[in-house]
């Protein structure tokens, strides 16, 4: 499970991309099971899930169905598809909402939509990007440790966020990135001894972070106050 | 019998799993996509409902049917004393009105939908990750496209297929002379619906395929401003056009004929059996390739820009609103600062301003309000039997006059519209949390944007060109009665508003959409007729003119005592509530 931190502009939604299949590189390649994903990318595709940053969602759909026009389109079997399809509802807590249209779905039923739409073909290889974005204080901690029991059963994960929290606990190992190059990589506990601090954000502050964050945030609080 | 079940049987299950594949369900997705549009600010945004629209689409072909029969009705033409007469040959104007509708209609069906054509970020977000292959994505969206400009020429056309025949050689009793007339009709509005739909596809895939994406958003809206002033020209025109022609030299006459929309009328006067006539067969000629060209063009263009456009997608950054117009309205500041004293109107205007000018579905409503208008301008100014005449006389025409009419009525009218329609509905926290409801006025912010987006630029027009023709004391009686009536009809449309501008979901088509329709049409009759007519004659004596105070000052204590008899609940500012949803 490798967690994929970063500040802003640092690349990371680049790497997504070009994990999904969405991007070809401009150099080098993508392998999976030792070989490049664009030789066979529905096949790829169809062992990946994939949970975008942005929920971009068709507003007149409603949740049932555009589960059940994903299903189709990873071509999952008719009884399978409705099976999972119903589990992964009621068990997000969407089961009552499933045939509201998505346009008037909150940010977190949203996000909850998009990870069942990740979920239900059982894939290989998981890819979150922000994946608790929106999500309840519940929600989280019910995603987190659901990560982590995929974790344990075999999947691949490539977590991307910026809560250090969150990959602190749930990452075993972790890439730290700044303005496109890699500036740290390993096993959590290794980088952490490495650079020599207690916590992860610690770590981050120390490779990533421009400027004083405690001199910036005075700064900020100096403006308001005097306005 | 058995062989019969069996049949449907099997036609039943081949349905089925059709319904199941990927194309099909990717089919089902852009169909409804282009139906339903594709803003994503959910319930209350542009999106009349699919109902609503196939209404809109069929009604203009309906009415102009049902006025066919007041025309060519057996039993009303006995009672006129008509004489019988050749149905082919008598009906070729209205067949070129028909022809024109149907191309017009069918346009703008398209322009409407033009943005969610063709694929887009979302669709690539939602779909390109999926193991779908990108070529049924392509063939998808373009059968979808196909599937769309099939409805749209059944809905625009399907009226007038029926009722203008009836109505013309339902009477004769033939049924071959029936079902010739009905074919030959029916292959003219079809291929000019087609024809205007593929048009409209051809153009939005080259520009997106051939102009860089920042650049297509831009250059989008002028260019549906320009398709819209055209078809809405050739409506408003297609009376006079057959006129006009017949009064062109031959070769130049013949010339015209052989461009869409007139060379469809070759297609129709074939079946008609006209073709006698040598140039028929030419005509027929050039409407086939016509048709051919845009489609050919238009698949050409889809091709190129899903490769240019869709796959390129990640490369390019999320587009937000409109980029920001150079013309600032930071310049309007001082004025506005004396007109609204109060912060929170100056906040909203800035707003409601800002809104109309960079919102994508608002700038789109406004366009359009103004194409129409600029054509039914144009109309009014040529419809006068010598153009010189416009501006020799001692005074201007009831034709002259009328124009800023129009415009301020179209205007009005646009942006009032405009204002029903919300912009991002989850946004208008912002005003809930700071506006008190009971002391704050959004009439006032919505008479000024109304004010300063139609009197603004057309007062100092309207002034100085009356000034050029007809000196200063007409300049002044004219531009006094164009604001006052403008003013007046501020008032009167903003009677009972009381929300915010945009910021309250209301879709006015989807309650009383015919009533709307009426109500416009009304209004633009006594604005733009009958108070020119009366302006018209005032003219003749200046003193006449005083005749528009009462008028206005009845108007406006018309308005001001409806509104103090209105109850202070109904006053008060009006926030609708999002739609109810769930929360984990």
């Amino acid at each position: 499970m490798l967690g994929y931190l970063g500040p802003n502009g640092s690349g990371k939604s680049t790497t997504v991309k070009m994990l999904t299949g969405l991007l070809e590189p401009s150099s080098g390649q993508v392998l999976y099971d030792g070989q490049d994903i664009h030789t066979d990318l529905a096949a790829y595709r169809k062992r990946l899930g994939y949970v975008p940053e942005e929920a971009h969602l068709y507003p007149y759909l409603t949740g049932q169905e555009y589960l059940d026009m994903v299903a189709t389109l990873r071509a999952m079997p008719p009884a399978r598809k409705k099976k999972t399809v119903a589990g992964l509802l009621r068990l997000f807590s969407l089961w009552p909402h499933r045939h509201v249209n998505m346009g008037s779905y909150s940010k977190g039923m949203r996000q909850r939509i998009l990870l069942i739409a990740a979920l239900m073909d059982n894939p290989d290889i998981l890819i979150f990007d922000e994946p608790l974005s929106g999500l309840d204080v519940t929600s989280t901690l019910i995603i987190k440790n659901l990560i982590q029991a995929l974790s344990e059963r075999g999947k691949a994960i490539f977590y991307c966020s910026h809560i250090l929290e969150v990959v602190e606990k749930v990452c075993s190992h972790l890439i730290i990135l700044r303005k496109g190059q890699v500036i740290a990589h390993g096993a959590t506990t290794d980088v952490r001894e490495q650079i020599g601090k207690s916590s992860l954000e610690g770590v981050f502050l120390q490779l990533v972070a421009e400027g004083d964050v405690a001199q910036v945030a005075n700064e900020i609080a100096a403006v308001v106050v005097s306005s | 019998m058995r062989i019969k079940a069996r049949f449907i049987r099997s036609l039943r299950r081949r349905w089925a799993s059709f319904f199941r594949t990927p194309f099909a369900c990717l089919l089902r997705l852009f169909v409804g996509r282009m139906l339903h549009g594709s803003g994503d600010s959910g319930p209350g945004d542009l999106d009349v409902g699919v109902g609503v629209m196939l209404i809109l689409l069929a009604m203009p072909g309906l009415l102009v049917s049902l006025l066919t029969f007041e025309k060519y009705g057996h039993l009303i033409l006995f009672l006129r004393g008509g004489r019988p007469f050749n149905p082919f040959t008598a009906t070729v104007p209205d067949e070129y009105f028909f022809i024109v509708l149907s191309l017009a209609v069918s346009g703008a069906a398209a322009l409407w939908r033009w943005d969610s054509l063709f694929l887009d970020r979302r669709d690539f977000t939602n779909l390109v990750p999926l193991p779908v292959p990108l070529r049924t994505v392509f063939l998808a969206n373009l059968c979808s496209i196909l599937f769309l400009t099939a409805l749209f020429t059944f809905v625009a056309n399907a009226a007038s297929v029926v009722l203008f025949p009836i109505a013309v050689v339902g009477s004769q009793g033939s049924l071959s002379v029936f079902l010739r007339f009905a074919v030959g009709h029916f292959m003219g509005v079809l291929a000019a619906s087609l024809f205007s739909c593929f048009a409209v596809f051809a153009l939005t895939g080259l520009l997106m395929a051939l102009v860089p994406a920042a650049a297509f958003r831009r250059i989008s809206h002028l260019v549906r401003f320009l398709l819209a002033v055209g078809l809405f020209a050739l409506l408003v025109s297609s009376f006079a056009v057959p006129q006009l022609l017949s009064e062109l030299p031959i070769p130049v006459a013949h010339q015209f004929a052989l461009l869409p929309p007139f060379s469809f009328l070759g297609l129709t006067r074939t079946i008609w059996g006209s073709a006698g006539d040598p140039f028929i067969p030419e005509m027929r000629r050039a409407a086939i390739t016509a048709l051919a060209l845009a489609l050919f063009i238009a698949i050409l263009a889809y091709a190129a820009s899903f490769r240019r456009s869709f796959l390129r997608i990640p490369e390019m950054p999320d587009s937000g609103p409109l980029p920001r117009s150079p013309v600032s309205l930071s310049l309007l500041s001082p004025i506005l600062n004396l007109v609204l004293r109060i912060q929170p109107q100056r906040a909203c205007y800035q707003f409601a301003a800002r809104t109309l000018l960079r919102s994508e579905s608002h700038l789109q409503i406004l366009l359009g309000f103004l194409a129409l208008g600029l054509v039914l301008a144009v109309n009014a100014l040529t419809s006068a039997p010598d153009l010189h005449s416009l501006i020799t006389g001692k005074l201007p025409s009831v034709d002259v006059l009328s124009v800023p009419f129009i415009l301020s009525f179209c205007l009005v009218a646009g942006v009032r519209f405009a204002f029903e329609v919300p912009s991002q509905l989850p946004a208008n926290w912002v005003f809930r949390l700071w506006l008190d409801r009971d002391r704050h006025d959004a009439r006032n912010t919505a008479v000024l944007i109304l004010l300063a987006f139609s009197l603004s630029w057309l007062l100092p027009l309207c002034f100085f060109v009356t000034l050029a023709f007809w000196g200063s004391p007409i300049a002044i009686l004219h531009t006094f009665v164009v604001a006052v009536s403008t003013i007046a009809l501020v008032e009167l449309s903003l009677l009972r508003f009381r929300k915010q501008p945009f910021a309250c979901s209301y879709p006015p088509f989807k309650s009383h959409s015919g009533l709307l329709v009426l109500g416009y049409l009304f209004g633009f009759i006594l604005f733009a007729g009958t108070l020119v007519e009366l302006e018209h004659w005032s003219l003749q004596d200046p003193w006449r003119v005083l005749c528009f105070v009462p008028i206005w000052a009845a108007a406006m204590a018309g308005v001001h005592f409806y509104r103090k008899q209105m109850l202070d609940m109904d006053k008060q500012l009006l926030f609708d509530e999002l739609p109810a949803s769930g929360f984990w």
